[in-house]
């Protein structure tokens, strides 16, 4: 059937792409500026997602980091940054638990403690995270200095990332958490987040004197980390662990604990609902550009097309050459705004300290909307082109 | 002739015209939008300071911003007092709590603001009237905006604060700005019971009202020499300056939406652009056929910033009216006091004519080209 209805005079394409690649390459003042409107569009729709994610990933940062299957904490803590600690016999109950390795505490303070600025003596509000020297639970990025040096009293590690005017980079030798004199002994780079400036990181023993417990002995813990052993399954080690520590204590795997952190900043912060709506816009004025262009170059290669469909080539294939047009459009904008992004996000993440990065996901994102975009208006402007009546041309 | 002219090029495609009017309407709606944010973030700082009476403010030297305000002793404002300009010194306490009665066993962290009832300190008249009840034992006053995930903020209910039992009183509309999720008032008295540890002796702030007449920058000089330089005092002009450099400088909100509103800028730049190069390189052989009979380039180019003008007057009309329906939707969504003012207009109407100027520049170039020999090539 096939065989026989392509028999009567329709012409095959003979090339796949080269119409429409020709057709981009006629008018080169034309096609600059194509892709710097449609580029414009894309550049403002990758700043707001690549916003949106940064906002995300700077609360999420710590979290991820964190090198533990199972993690335990106070079943009324809302958020990952707030001080709701529990009492170490809890961690020591999961610790019994088969299949647990072993359980170290983390400890946390973002409310609390001051750090002074060694060259200006002023005193900043910043994050505090301590552990066991000999178990590193939150592995530090880029750590300069041993972390079993953590175990003298009163030495701390700083972030060099920190924002600026907390003085934390270029590395200090000393400075003051709380009034007492610490020793820096090296930094990392972790970078802040939207509620804290900066981060200190202490040995366990320095956080018991400086935040000490108010009933007395150890402090409490504000994370349980739970290795477990090789093999054993998540799901029953975590369930065993429930039954085994009192019902204050909420058991999490890592991918719940940061689902739980990510509901909580969705439905909090504004920051969610305020870019999507940037990218939206960026879209839409993308829309209105890729259609202006695609419209007006269909428009002035109507007598071609016309023509075309005289010698016998189909609609199909006359509306093909140019959803492939607008495609090759999208990709002269995306290229260019890509690069132009990564650029951007380079400055302003170093300038504010941001995870600003073009990742392979925001990378298909945004080519899936800007093609997407373009097929749309293609699709519109190309309306014109199956009303074309050969006779019309002439 | 000039209006004449643009005006008859867009009107014999209207298509095409309204496609570029939609264009630069988005582009200013979205700058309208990064200014409020870009605005508002400062002004929700401000929120507290916005809805108290005073004319000067009394903070310890270690103060960052309102919710890091560092404390000084309860004697300087005393001693304010003995000055003759003064009329009323208050002090203000915060501290944050866990409020252990959330919704699904969570506890939030509550932002407590602890007060003397007898001082009016709001501009509110009906929260004012409200103040009286939280002399009473271990009863507080809950911001209307605290998040939902507080449980329900009805009056009676009794809530469980750090290891304390607290009576709601009320609930009062000012805005938890950037203080927290949920902020409470309570009375200094109470607020001495809650936080156990805290010395009430030490103050967060302190808060000045003037007898009348009496000029702010004035009394601020004569206070500043009466209290040392232990504490700072801030006028109203200079608290918000502080405030705002907080907001924009320290944390990455004015890189954020600075960004986003440069780039808005540029969009809307390209979609005028975009129209009106075509339009000139359509309209070339008539542009042509015009300069043969003697039009200079003067009147061509005149035309083509006309058209410009045209096109962002008619987007930016639309996108103010859609600029104050976003802005209401924001304030609720968000709690922010996103708010227009004849500035914010003013501002953005400059920058929608600097945009109709900058694509008018640029598509100039495609005008030059327009060569009446080429009529007959």
């Amino acid at each position: 059937m096939t065989a026989t209805s392509n028999f009567g005079g329709e012409r095959r394409p003979v090339g796949f792409v080269p119409l429409a690649w020709r057709n981009l390459l006629a008018n080169k003042p034309r096609l600059l500026r194509s892709s710097g409107g449609i580029g414009f569009a894309v550049l403002l729709m990758l700043m707001q997602l690549g916003f949106e994610r940064a906002f995300f990933n700077a609360s999420l940062e710590v979290i991820r980091l964190l090198d533990g299957d199972i993690f335990l904490q106070r079943a009324s803590k809302y958020r990952f940054a707030t001080k709701d600690p529990f009492p170490r016999r809890d961690l020591e109950a999961a610790r019994t638990v088969p299949g647990v390795v072993n359980a170290w505490p983390l400890y946390a303070d973002w409310h609390h403690v001051f750090w002074q600025n060694p060259t200006n003596d002023k005193n900043f509000l910043v994050r505090i995270f301590a552990f066991d020297p000999d178990q590193p639970v939150l592995p530090l990025p880029k750590l300069e200095g041993s972390p079993k040096d953590l175990s003298d009293l009163d030495t701390g590690v700083v972030d060099r990332r920190a924002r600026r005017f907390l003085g934390m980079d270029p590395q200090p030798s000393a400075a003051e958490l709380n009034g007492s004199k610490i020793k820096i002994i090296g930094s990392f780079a972790l970078g802040p987040d939207f509620e804290n400036d900066g981060t200190v990181v202490i040995g366990d023993r320095t956080f018991a004197k400086l935040l000490p417990n108010s009933r007395g002995g150890p402090p409490d813990i504000e994370l349980g980390v739970v290795r477990l052993t090789p093999g054993s399954d998540p799901t029953t080690v975590q369930q065993a662990i429930t039954a085994a520590v009192p019902s204050d204590i909420a058991v999490l795997t890592k991918a719940q604990l940061l689902e739980l952190e990510r509901k909580f900043q969705a439905d909090v912060s504004s920051a969610g609902p305020i870019f999507v709506m940037g990218t939206l816009v960026g879209f839409i004025v993308g829309l209105l550009i890729s259609y202006q262009i695609i419209y007006t170059d269909v428009a002035e290669q109507q007598p071609q097309y016309a023509t075309m469909k005289a010698m016998g080539y189909r609609t199909r294939y006359l509306v093909q050459v140019v959803l492939e047009q607008a495609v090759l459009s999208a990709l002269a904008g995306w290229v260019p705004a890509s690069l132009v992004a990564i650029l951007l996000f380079r400055i302003v993440g170093e300038v504010a300290l941001l995870p600003l990065h073009m990742t392979l996901e925001l990378a298909l994102v945004s080519l899936l909307l800007t093609v997407g975009m373009c097929l749309i208006s293609a699709m519109l402007a190309v309306r014109r082109v199956i009303s074309t009546d050969p006779a019309e041309v002439f | 002739m000039n209006f004449a002219l643009a005006w008859r090029i867009l009107t014999h495609d209207k298509g095409r015209t309204a496609l570029a009017v939609a264009g630069v309407f988005l582009a200013i709606v979205l700058v309208f939008v990064q200014l409020g944010f870009f605005i508002a973030v400062p002004r929700g700082g401000m929120l507290l300071y916005d809805r108290i009476g005073f004319d000067l403010l009394v903070a310890s030297t270690a103060y960052e911003y309102q919710v890091q305000p560092g404390e000084f002793p309860v004697s300087q404002l005393d001693r304010a007092k003995t000055a003759p300009e003064v009329a009323l010194a208050a002090p203000l306490y915060f501290g944050s709590a866990k409020w252990r009665s959330g919704e699904d066993g969570k506890a939030p962290d509550v932002f407590v603001i602890g007060l003397n009832p007898q001082a009016q300190i709001f501009t509110s008249e009906d929260l004012n009237r409200q103040l009286a009840i939280l002399d009473q034992a271990d009863t507080a006053l809950v911001d209307s905006a605290t998040r939902p995930m507080f449980g329900p903020l009805t009056a009676g209910r009794v809530v469980e604060i750090d290891g304390d039992k607290l009576k709601i009183g009320g609930d009062y509309v000012l805005g938890t700005g950037f203080m927290g999720l949920g902020v409470i008032l309570i009375s200094a008295k109470n607020f001495g019971r809650l936080f156990p540890f805290r010395n009430l002796d030490q103050v967060n702030l302190g808060l000045i009202q003037l007898k009348p007449g009496v000029d702010p920058d004035r009394a601020a000089a004569s206070l500043r020499k009466l209290l040392g330089t232990d504490v700072q005092i801030f006028t109203h002009p200079k608290l918000e300056a502080h405030e705002t450099a907080y907001w924009t400088t320290r944390t990455s909100v004015g890189l954020l939406f600075g960004s986003g509103l440069i780039v808005s800028f540029i969009v809307g730049v390209m979609v005028v652009y975009q129209i009106l190069a075509t339009q000139v390189s359509r309209q070339l052989p008539q542009f042509a056929t015009l300069k043969a009979v003697g039009y200079g380039d003067t009147f061509l180019s005149g035309t083509v910033i006309t058209m410009a003008l045209l096109i962002v007057l008619a987007g930016f009309f639309p996108a103010l009216a859609a600029a104050l329906g976003i802005y209401a939707v924001i304030r609720d969504e968000t709690l922010l006091p996103v708010e227009m003012s004849g500035a914010r207009i003013a501002a953005v109407f400059a920058a929608t004519l600097a945009m109709a100027a900058a694509s008018a520049l640029l598509s100039m170039g495609s005008l030059r080209r327009a060569d009446p020999a080429d009529l007959f090539g």
